[in-house]
């Protein structure tokens, strides 16, 4: 990549020129309200080292963050005794 | 000396040193500069009316060297066109006009786009076209947010080709994507090798493009970036974290859009393994659409995973809908999904998550039905106590079903006629013959419910238990079940003779028939999965088709070459 410091050198640069990263200032609004919403922002640093990450811990890292037995078998809820109610109606009512 | 010929000079100067930076802080388009781009406006306004006088002017003081030393550069006939299309957008910008801005800022960037194209030095328009394909992105996303004002651009001929009407998004992102493949095909480095050259921006601009995709609603545009990605891009691996990570999130959230849930769930995982905790609004945006894709996956979010700060607020959208899930309760399922409405729509999430986490509260309705049935048989618990298989009769599964979708419509249950009383006022006796007739239907239908005052709720088709008001008749919940054995979340077949969901394996399970029949969702899924996968590996091998590549492969994902 080329060198940025040769710029400054240069004694006919126009004043303070911005970078163009800095919006006008309607544009800047749009980013505003698009953050809020979807916006996956520029990252404040371009590279960081594994071990900040959790991708340090190895392949299983994210196990724990995930319940993959989450079947449940009570059947004393609220739920399950109005299914129960209506099967043993709807089964006396066949034998009536 | 005028300005414009002092910044002429200037920029010969970076072309001298090959200086990418120093071009890129000099070419700037937007409004918010220093006055000296006034100035040269103004001179150029003054003074340059005629287009080939700037072109000569631009010739004179950016003249092609034959020369050159090694490690310096010189103009060249791509990079003159350029700059007077520079000069020109600045002499002629209206910044009131953004209609206007935006063609200028089109054809500003094709232009450089075509100079960043020349083998030798068109690289030191790196950094140049990177923040010019920025600004045009930052202008596509406010314009397709004004309707009148895309209107204004649509409604001209600009984007007419061959017949062909392209959207302002569109155009643009043909446009990113031409300089990302300019670096995609650079051959200063190998695939696996530390980049080099324009290989260096690969990912900067596929970014970039899936940035500008996502926010306009866009993304399956992004199909053909992803096939070049996988046919010749460089490993992501070589890549700064940032890009990394970046580039992983919108590679999710495109598998996410296209129903690939595997896809998504993998990309997320390693977007969010790579991104560290101090980044929390970045993790934040990955879990949004993790959790969904786990969810879809058969996997619930775990406390460890709901405290964490990034997760804020997460626990109350996700875990009533998992609750949900988990009991099998339709009724609870709608309710934790109107809850959180706004929030899921807004994300993109609601009306996946309302059809496609469906069949997993069918799969634990089809379970409770079968506890709460075989319990009445055997109330042990054991399912092997006799000598029949153990099967779930799909007349009990109207039954309850029917129950079900009685709630949705709003049916209350039915009570015995109250006794009346000896001097009724009129409301008494209205209520009393309301709810009469309400149990004297419930009796009739032979359910503990009865009709609401004014009759069951009109449901819109994504309300009912199957669809709108459609009854669950024995021969749709024969399908449902059909379906559920045959995306592998029950395990058995229809005995069609006996109406009845005959579970296989109960045996194998120690005599658990609830084991046997409703294997863990999420193996079966991946199970689901590994046989499409070695479905077309067989396929490959009979006939010359392409090969499908590994199990985990993620198109536009290079992990190998």
């Amino acid at each position: 990549m080329a060198s940025a410091s040769s710029s400054s050198k240069n004694e006919a640069k126009p004043a303070e020129a911005k970078q163009p990263e800095q919006a006008p200032v309607t544009e800047q609004k749009t980013a505003a309200a698009l953050e809020e919403d979807d916006e996956f922002e520029d990252f404040p640093v371009d590279d960081w080292p594994a071990e900040e990450t959790e991708a340090a811990n190895g392949s299983e890292g994210t196990q724990h963050l995930w319940e993959e037995s989450w079947d449940d078998d009570d059947t004393s809820d609220d739920f399950s005794a109005q299914l129960k109610e209506e099967l043993k109606k709807v089964e006396a009512s066949k034998k009536r | 000396m005028s300005l414009l010929i002092t910044f002429l000079t200037t920029l010969k100067n970076f072309v001298k040193l090959q200086d990418g930076n120093g071009l890129r802080s000099w070419l700037l388009i937007e409004s918010n500069v220093s006055e000296s781009y006034y100035q040269l406006s103004r001179e150029l306004k003054s003074g340059f009316q005629n287009s080939s006088a700037i072109e000569k002017l631009v010739d004179k003081c950016l003249p092609e060297e034959d020369d050159v030393p090694e490690g310096m550069g010189s103009p060249y006939p791509g990079f003159n066109t350029f700059i007077r299309e520079y000069l020109e957008y600045w002499r002629d910008v209206d910044f009131n006009d953004v209609v206007n801005i935006h063609a200028r800022v089109s054809g500003l960037l094709i232009s450089c786009a075509n100079a960043l194209a020349h083998p030798t030095y068109g690289i030191m328009l790196l950094q140049t076209s990177m923040s010019l394909s920025e600004s045009l992105s930052k202008l596509v996303m406010q314009l397709n947010r004004e309707p009148r004002l895309l209107a204004q651009i649509q409604g001209g001929s600009y984007g007419v080709e061959s017949g062909e009407r392209k959207s302002i998004v569109e155009l643009a992102a043909d446009i990113i994507q031409k300089i990302f493949t300019a670096c995609l095909t650079d051959r200063s480095s190998t695939r696996d090798s530390v980049p080099k050259g324009k290989k260096v921006a690969v990912y900067l601009f596929a970014n970039l493009t899936l940035k500008l995709l996502f926010a306009c609603d866009k993304s399956r545009l992004a199909v053909q970036m992803f096939t070049n990605l996988s046919s010749s891009g460089p490993l992501l691996s070589l890549y700064p974290a940032s890009q990394r990570v970046t580039f992983l999130y919108y590679l999710g959230r495109f598998n996410f859009d296209h129903c690939h849930y595997l896809r998504a769930h993998w990309s997320f995982e390693e977007a969010y393994r790579q991104c560290p905790p101090r980044f929390m609004k970045h993790r934040r945006q990955i879990l949004t659409y993790w959790i969904p894709s786990s969810l879809l996956m058969g996997r619930f979010p775990s406390q460890t995973l709901l405290q964490r700060p990034e997760a804020r607020g997460f626990a109350d959208i996700f875990i009533p809908i998992c609750a949900a899930v988990r009991t099998g309760n339709f009724v609870a399922f709608q309710n934790a999904m109107a809850q959180n409405k706004d929030w899921l729509w807004a994300k993109g999430l609601y009306l996946t998550l309302l059809q496609r986490l469906k069949p997993l509260v069918w799969r634990s309705f089809t379970r409770k039905t079968f506890l709460l049935t075989s319990q009445q048989d055997d109330a042990s618990g054991q399912f092997s106590s006799n000598n029949r298989a153990p099967a779930l009769a799909l007349q009990d599964l109207v039954t309850t079903a029917s129950y079900v979708q009685r709630l949705l419509e709003g049916y209350l249950p039915a009570r015995p006629a109250p006794r009346a009383r000896p001097a009724p006022h009129i409301n008494t006796i209205f209520l009393k013959a309301v709810t009469n007739s309400a149990a004297a239907e419930g009796a009739e239908s032979n359910s503990t419910l009865a009709p609401p005052p004014g009759g069951p709720r009109q449901l819109m088709p994504s309300e009912g238990l199957i669809f709108a008001n459609q009854k669950p008749t024995i021969d749709k919940v024969e399908g449902i079940v059909a379906g559920l054995v045959y995306a592998g979340l029950l395990n058995g077949f229809i005995a069609r003779q006996q109406r009845k969901f005959a579970i296989e394996g109960a045996k194998k399970q120690g005599g658990n028939a609830v084991r046997a029949g409703w294997p863990n969702p999420y193996g079966s899924i991946m199970e689901r999965f590994r046989e499409d996968y070695e479905e077309s590996m067989s396929l490959y091998e009979t006939d010359d088709g392409d090969p499908p590549g590994d199990f985990d492969d993620v198109p536009g994902w290079v992990r190998h070459v």
